[in-house]
């Protein structure tokens, strides 16, 4: 089939002065693949994000994304090459609480501007992009749009997480732990939506848990303990 | 513009501090602002003082104390001098005017000063502006006469016709007073914004009628009193003056002459330039002006560094704030200029809030300062001067912007997307 979205190969990666924490053979997600990725926290999860993010260079091994070898971008065309291609979900607390709702799911489309000429393409204008969005995920009630953001529940601000990591179609979804604020009913329905956005968009989901009860309703399955040969997992 | 509106947002978000900083920052703004006004309109006001008198003589002491208590009514005359010197000097040749003055007595708390009509004729203040009187007449032939200045007319309350009573030495409270012998407001000078406002004005006469009867400074007693209209039939030259004015002919004669009158035999006499007395008056002065400035330019650092103390410390607790930011394709530079334009943001908000609260208090000041300390404060815009200052505070926040801006720069790439709590 076609080329990988994201392909690893011999990665590896240490802190500065501290013993291997990643060493990772090979992995790889599919264009429109939802993977689970089981990590409990300690296992190097938040780095191998970072390193996905081109936050963080490996020091062997390359890290493809999208037929792109990201340590053969800068550090500024790394950013750039970030925020057109990956939009984020983190556990909890993920959006600016200053701003409304309507703009932190338009807060790609500032800085990116692949992402905003997408959104205007799909839907007319990066606001209207929000808003359909946001409809989608079960929050298009009016005037919650111009809502500050810290005034919505803890599960409606995930699914204004999430709307904001889909808005301009990123090819890939990154999702770290944002169910564990959740309650298990709400999980599984977040979750879906999410599904749902995603197969839309025609973004791969990696998402990334401890809950290994989350995993069945994945394409794929992965564990980061199996992944990863490092022989001692560190703190981080 | 979209790093614009993220920073007032973020700062909105911090408002009670965002408020807090601009507030020390506005206040330590007006204090400078207030500092240098009041100096810049007291240096002019000093100059304004006398105008086109070429010579200032008196009995010989320091140039300084000469100007003090012959134009600014501060201080007391070392010594008296005689008439007859300054009648020997009013008709010299080179000499187009002369002002005699006296003084030693006073009127609640303002300087009495004997004078002649000249004086209203020929004394000059800022840019060669004559005296004007606003109501009634220049004091006449009788010695009972008195015009006052501006200022204690108003602050006395007092109108045309007024029987006032001299007090004798020039202490705010004084023991002795010249009550057998009142005088009666005749004229009332315009505002000049000048000593002269803070002035009672008699003739020479009324200054020697007033002493007749005195006997080693004592007043006389019982049979040696003499009343005030047995005082105006007699002969009431004065003998004695404490200073005089001099206009000259000609400019070029001013150094010659006063050579002259500093060598003058009859008795020891100093004559000095009132611009080149003021130019020393003012660089006594120049040290404690610019001591007040140094400490509101420390002032002013002190609010900044508030400014940067209230962002370093926002920095901690905002590490979501840039890693969000981060996540969604803020990059580094972003994240620096952002706490950038908010450093000048609020040194911005704190200039013009100062600016109003400098304004609003000239406003409400105006009147009592001019009344207090003769000193007018005009609500004028900001000089170029003032500009210049305003300025630098924005260049140094602009500055001091640069260290969170630096540590969130490095926070941001050490940090990446990873969220610390």
């Amino acid at each position: 089939m076609s080329q990988p979205l994201i392909e690893l190969s011999n990665l590896g990666f240490a802190w500065p002065s501290q013993d291997e924490l990643l060493d990772i053979p090979a992995f790889h997600l599919q264009r429109g693949e939802c993977v689970f990725l089981k990590g409990p926290s300690g296992s190097g999860k938040t780095t191998l994000l970072g390193l996905l993010g081109g936050v963080q260079k490996p020091q062997r091994g390359s890290i493809q994304v999208l037929g792109q070898e990201l340590s053969r971008l800068s550090a500024g065309a790394r950013d750039r090459f970030r925020v057109d291609h990956t939009g984020y979900i983190f556990q909890q607390f993920n959006l600016l609480p200053f701003l409304s709702v309507r703009e932190n799911v338009e807060l790609p489309c500032h800085f990116s501007s692949l992402r905003a000429q997408r959104a205007r393409q799909r839907h007319g204008s990066v606001g209207q992009a929000a808003a359909a969005l946001l409809a989608h995920l079960g929050l298009g009630q009016p005037g919650l749009l111009q809502r500050r953001a810290d005034e919505l529940s803890i599960g409606q601000q995930q699914r204004v997480a999430a709307a904001r990591a889909l808005i301009g179609q990123p090819e890939l979804v990154i999702a770290d732990e944002p169910t564990s604020a959740l309650d298990a009913d709400a999980r599984e329905a977040f979750l879906q939506l999410l599904f749902g956005e995603c197969r839309e968009a025609g973004s791969s989901l990696l998402f990334v848990s401890h809950d290994q009860s989350l995993a069945r309703l994945f394409d794929r399955s992965l564990s980061l303990a199996e992944l990863n040969q490092a022989t001692r997992p560190a703190d981080h | 513009m979209y790093l614009l509106r993220l920073a007032l947002a973020s700062l909105g978000n911090r408002r009670f501090t965002a408020l807090l900083t601009v507030f020390a920052i506005a206040l330590s703004v007006c204090l400078l602002l207030a500092v240098e006004r009041v100096r810049t309109e007291a240096r002019a006001s000093f100059a304004n003082t006398i105008s086109g008198t070429d010579l200032i003589v008196g009995a010989r002491s320091g140039s300084v104390n000469l100007l003090l208590y012959s134009v600014f009514r501060i201080g007391n005359a070392t010594n008296n001098i005689r008439w007859d010197s300054f009648e020997r000097f009013a008709e010299h040749r080179q000499v187009k005017w002369a002002i005699p003055i006296s003084l030693g007595d006073s009127h609640r708390g303002y300087r009495v000063m004997g004078t002649s009509p000249s004086y209203f004729e020929h004394y000059r203040y800022a840019r060669s502006q004559q005296l004007q009187l606003r109501e009634g007449r220049a004091f006449s032939d009788d010695p009972f006469e008195v015009v006052l200045g501006a200022e204690v007319a108003q602050a006395l309350g007092y109108a045309l016709g007024e029987k006032i009573v001299l007090a004798h030495g020039v202490a705010r409270i004084s023991l002795l007073k010249h009550d057998d012998k009142p005088f009666t407001v005749v004229g009332i000078l315009a505002r000049t914004g000048t000593p002269v406002d803070r002035t009672l004005h008699i003739s020479l006469a009324g200054m020697e009628a007033l002493h007749i009867d005195w006997q080693n400074g004592m007043p006389a007693r019982g049979a040696a009193q003499v009343s005030a209209d047995q005082a105006r039939a007699m002969d009431l030259q004065p003998r004695q003056i404490t200073a005089f004015l001099l206009g000259l002919n000609s400019k070029i004669a001013t150094f010659s002459l006063q050579r002259e009158i500093n060598e003058f035999r009859g008795e020891p006499l100093l004559a000095i330039l009132p611009g080149v007395a003021l130019q020393e008056l003012w660089s006594l002065m120049g040290t404690a002006e610019k001591a007040l400035f140094v400490v509101s330019l420390f002032v002013v650092l002190t609010g900044l560094i508030g400014m940067l103390t209230a962002i370093l410390t926002s920095l901690n607790e905002r590490r979501r704030e840039m890693a969000i930011l981060r996540s969604v394709g803020a990059r580094p530079w972003h994240i620096a200029s952002l706490l950038i334009v908010e450093a000048f943001t609020l040194a911005l908000a704190g200039v013009l809030l100062g600016l109003l609260l400098l304004y609003l208090g000239i406003a409400g000041a105006q009147g009592y300062v001019q009344a207090n300390y003769g000193l007018y404060l005009p609500l004028s815009t900001p000089s170029r001067y003032e500009w210049t200052l305003l300025g630098a505070i924005l260049s140094a926040a602009l500055l001091m912007g640069c260290v969170p801006a630096w540590r969130a720069y490095r926070q941001s790439l050490a940090d990446g997307l990873s969220i610390r709590l």
